[in-house]
């Protein structure tokens, strides 16, 4: 094989692991998806939301912190007075129960903590996971053995309770938004260092890897130009579902009381003190219950639009995308071991499924699956597992 | 009251304070108006099965070692004592009558010497007759290491109790207590304390049998002297089932009602389920109170909207009193005008909304409950209308040498919803503000909590804290915050201020001597106000309890003692 062949053969063979082609090639094929395109808008929307949300409370001539103990029924357990909360010209999503604080400028403040928190532990995960699995797929056994039995203990470990623990010992002190982005990125790293390694051992015995070590590349260097390129639609894909994951792991930490401190908001903060409210005053249950879910929803239908786009042929094979994308492929592996590909790897569904994909062979898994994305960041890594497993 | 036992009396208002913290224990349904409407509209109905359900389980039932106020509500079913709380509404129910004893106990001159006498024909659930050994007995086994728990008054009052390890160890008894005859005990101080009769409520003061003493088990089958006696009690507490006891008699007892055949009391419920729970009322639900649940604020706003729910709300006033505590010995709050500027800023109607608003909390000035038997005498030395008054605050932090304001540590509980909890300190935070003042909050689990607030090596110098008393009267509710010789170095320390003034000890020791309660209540109320101007503390809210009871129960009666309906009036339709 000549240089040449070398370096086209990933592209145009036939091989299993292609990697991504064009930045436009992969635009073109996330713009087909409007669901995706939905999505995306919706995350660009809040992201944006969330940095001007100085702004946005200035426009409202509000803030976060300030009591309005004349907005309240005092004699009624301080619920707000008026309809729906407290919705005013003055205060446009109405206050809080109990100290009149407007809702609004809460809600979007709330937004730029639980984002950033999500981000930089997202970031982190990465990060982690990455130089963790690159080190395990080109290290030697006992690197591997090691550094794979690691992973499996951060991967198994109840990350909950172990992340009740370690914030309960950290001094009041240290900043919590730092401190809850550390503990969930450091915690939950493992399912990205799982696919991460799985990739590399695959696409170590292919040989264009092995070519350019023929040719005298140092492992590092084998890694920086051949296997980390092949790595940026996995490991952008895994970020991408685990984000929201880190989105609702910050809701559930600040929901039990030991997330972000007062009088900081956060979605989760809001959700844990609107709690007992539902009855009383459902207007203060319901809107960060809504943003939480539509954020989620939003980052994961995005997420599977990035991930169909990145890869066709592999969302292909694991049975998402829509219908007619599904046929398409279908029709082209002209049935020959398509369909038992399809059910063996159902269970990545639980990752990638989306609202669009009802129907499809393997429906109830998807469906099921679907929420659990969403909920699980277990079920996200346990499902990494199985899909490098499956390769 | 000085040179408490530290641990045991600490533990026992700790707590108090966490269960009332939770919301567990003090308090109670019933305005006072609506509740004698209850008791008039239709005539007591006897029989039936009462239930009550509760958040806390009401552990080691044994008289020596429950720690209780006036006797306690399901205890006192069971457990009768020399004297008890009167069964009244509101504030009559704070005055203490007698139980077993014929009067509330004759004092020698100074107070030292406390005589009762028994009534006649009181008798054992088995039928065999009440002693005044029984009374020592049961005492004597309160000092008993085997038996921990109880109220620790005792072992500091009595002469020579320091170190009595209890009977089953010195079967020899305490020389402090003496009957005389099968009818009279004679108490024997080291002090005067004109609060004994208060004291002589507490489960203690009830007979134990020798003969029938089964040690750590006595909880699971206590002999009554009580309307009832214990069927069942499984799991520590967690679930007792009480029957009518025959041997009782109305004739001695002119306090408990006993309208109900059977009490069952239910523990360990979610307090969201009991509140959902009673306000439904299905089945069995309607026969069904609650002694430790209080309605939350979101509870109360949909309960207000609703005519027949609001109906069946008790309304409970347990002298309590949240507040601000200062450390002088931490800058800047060694300086009064510091203190003082935080005093006026604070907002009451902020914190009194974040502790569900003005059913759930009143504005507090004076350190004292606002009741008389604690000697309350109205005083607002840093007057600030209801919404505090941040300009004063300023001037006074420029006079203080802090012209462009300053920044402070307010420590508090991460407990949410609790009185100490996050919500007051947000509150006080967004007060401070307005008057220049910077406040940075360090919330702290529980315990973390309670350990550095109440050490004197770890005090900070601005903390939330609140403070009820074993009984309505000032003594204990003055003496351990402000008595001198009450500063604990080595264990909980509620002396937050660390005051020492010997014109405070000398007052307090001169009150004690004091029999006539309501004469020592005035003197208290004098005493509070004098502290009060030194800016030690700055009292925010005194709680009020609301609880809902079933639609089928009858005659709540809710004293200011307990400020929760007492389970011996109550009767299902």
């Amino acid at each position: 094989m000549s240089a040449d062949t070398l370096t086209t053969l990933p592209e145009g063979g036939a091989a299993p692991l292609a990697p991504p082609s064009g930045a436009r090639q992969v635009w073109r094929r996330l713009r087909a998806r409007p669901a995706a395109v939905a999505g995306g808008a919706v995350v660009v929307l809040l992201v944006l939301v969330a940095a001007g949300a100085p702004l946005l409370a200035a426009l409202e001539g509000q803030d976060t912190t300030t009591y309005h103990a004349a907005l309240l029924d005092s004699r009624a357990g301080a619920v707000p007075l008026g309809h729906f909360g407290g919705i005013s010209g003055q205060h446009w999503l109405g206050v809080e129960p109990g100290t009149g604080r407007d809702l609004f400028a809460r809600l979007v403040y709330g937004a730029r903590t639980s984002l950033a928190i999500a981000l930089g532990a997202t970031v982190l995960q990465v990060v982690v996971g990455v130089a963790l699995g690159l080190a395990a797929g080109l290290g030697n056994r006992f690197v591997d053995a090691l550094l794979s039995r690691v992973t499996d203990v951060f991967v198994t470990m109840p990350a909950l309770v172990f992340t009740i623990a370690l914030l309960a010992i950290v001094p009041s002190g240290f900043p919590r938004p730092v401190l809850l982005a550390l503990v969930l990125g450091l915690l939950a790293w493992g399912g990205t260092a799982k696919i991460v390694r799985a990739q590399v051992l695959a696409h170590k015995s292919l040989d264009y890897v092995a070519a350019s070590k023929l040719a005298g590349s140092s492992t590092w260097r084998t890694a920086r130009r051949e296997l980390l390129p092949a790595l940026v639609a996995p490991v952008l894909t895994y970020a991408a579902i685990q984000l929201p994951t880190n989105i609702v792991s910050e809701a559930g930490l600040s929901f039990l009381g030991i997330g972000v401190t007062p009088p900081t908001s956060s979605w989760g903060q809001m959700l844990s003190s609107a709690a007992t409210w539902y009855q009383a005053d459902s207007a203060y249950v319901l809107l960060p219950a809504l943003l939480l879910f539509v954020t989620v929803l939003a980052f994961t239908v995005f997420a599977d639009g990035v991930r169909v786009a990145l890869d066709p042929r592999a969302a292909g094979r694991l049975g998402v995308g829509t219908r007619k994308e599904r046929r398409a492929e279908a029709r082209k592996a002209a049935g020959a071991g398509a369909a038992d590909a399809a059910g063996s790897v159902s269970g990545s569904a639980a990752v990638t499924a989306t609202a669009d994909a009802p129907g499809s062979a393997n429906g109830p898994a998807a469906a099921s699956g679907s929420s659990a994305a969403a909920a699980a960041a277990d079920s996200g890594s346990g499902s990494g597992e199985e899909k490098g497993g499956a390769r | 009251m000085h040179r408490l036992s530290v641990t045991p009396r600490n533990l026992g208002v700790i707590a108090v304070g966490l269960a009332l913290a939770g919301g567990a224990v003090a308090c109670g349904p019933k305005s006072a108006d609506s509740a004698a409407k209850s008791g008039t509209d239709a005539a007591p109905h006897k029989g039936g099965t009462l239930y009550v359900l509760n958040n806390q389980p009401q552990t080691n039932f044994d008289p020596a070692r429950l720690y209780t106020s006036g006797g306690g509500n399901i205890p006192s079913l069971v457990y009768r004592t020399l004297t008890t709380r009167n069964r009244a509404n509101g504030a009559a129910g704070n005055k203490v009558v007698p139980d077993l004893a014929t009067d509330t106990g004759t004092p020698s001159k100074d107070a030292t010497v406390w005589t009762y006498h028994l009534k006649d024909g009181l008798k054992y659930q088995d039928g065999t007759p009440v002693t005044a050994a029984d009374i020592k007995y049961g005492i004597e086994r309160s000092f008993a290491p085997e038996l921990s728990g109880g109220a620790p008054y005792l072992r500091d009052w009595l002469v020579g109790a320091q170190d009595y390890q209890g009977p089953y160890k010195d079967p020899k008894g305490l020389p402090a207590i003496q009957t005389p005859d099968a009818k009279t005990i004679v108490f024997h101080l080291n002090k005067p304390e004109g609060d004994f009769p208060l004291l002589a409520t507490q489960t203690s003061f009830s007979p134990v049998p020798k003969a029938k003493d089964t040690g750590t088990k006595y909880a699971d089958h206590p002999v009554s002297t009580g309307p009832y006696e214990v069927v069942s009690n499984q799991n520590n507490g967690e679930h007792i089932v009480l029957k009518r006891n025959p041997e009782w008699s109305r004739a001695t007892d002119d306090q408990r009602q006993a309208y109900p055949d059977t009490i069952d009391v239910q523990s360990g419920l979610d307090q969201a389920v009991i509140n959902q729970r009673l306000s439904a009322g299905v089945g069995k639900d309607a026969d069904a109170v609650t002694t430790d649940t209080n309605l939350g604020p979101a509870e109360l706003a949909k309960v207000t909207g609703d005519k027949a729910l609001a109906s069946r709300v008790g309304t409970g006033h347990f002298g309590y009193t949240d507040y601000l505590a200062f450390n002088p010995k931490v800058k800047p709050f060694d300086n009064i005008k510091v203190r003082e500027a935080i005093a006026y800023a604070v907002d009451r109607s902020t914190v009194v909304d974040a502790d569900g608003g003005s059913a759930l909390a009143e504005p507090a000035t004076t350190f004292l409950p606002p009741q008389a038997a604690f000697g309350y005498t109205p005083y607002d030395p840093f007057p600030a209308g209801a919404s505090g008054d941040p300009a004063k605050a300023k001037e006074l932090l420029k006079e203080a040498g802090y012209p462009h304001g300053l920044t402070v540590t307010l420590t508090h509980d991460t407990n949410k919803g609790g009185e100490e909890g996050p919500e007051v300190a947000t509150a006080i935070q967004d007060a401070l503000k307005k008057a220049g003042i910077t406040v940075k909050l360090d919330g702290l689990e529980h315990n973390a909590y309670d350990d550095k607030v109440y050490s004197v090596k770890t005090e900070p110098g601005l903390f939330l804290a609140g403070w009820g008393a074993d009984w309505p009267s000032g003594g204990p509710f003055l003496g351990p915050i402000f008595d001198g010789r009450q500063i604990v170095k080595d264990g909980y320390n509620f002396n937050s201020a660390q005051l020492n003034d010997p014109s405070v000890n000398n007052e307090i020791d001169a009150i004690n001597k004091i029999t006539d309660l309501s004469a020592a209540a005035k003197r208290w109320g004098a005493l509070d106000k004098k502290i009060g101007a030194q800016a030690l503390t700055v009292p925010l809210v005194h709680p009020v309890y609301k609880r809902l009871y079933g639609k089928d129960i009858r005659n709540v009666v809710i004293s200011d003692w307990t400020g929760v309906l007492d389970v011996s009036q109550v009767a299902v339709k």
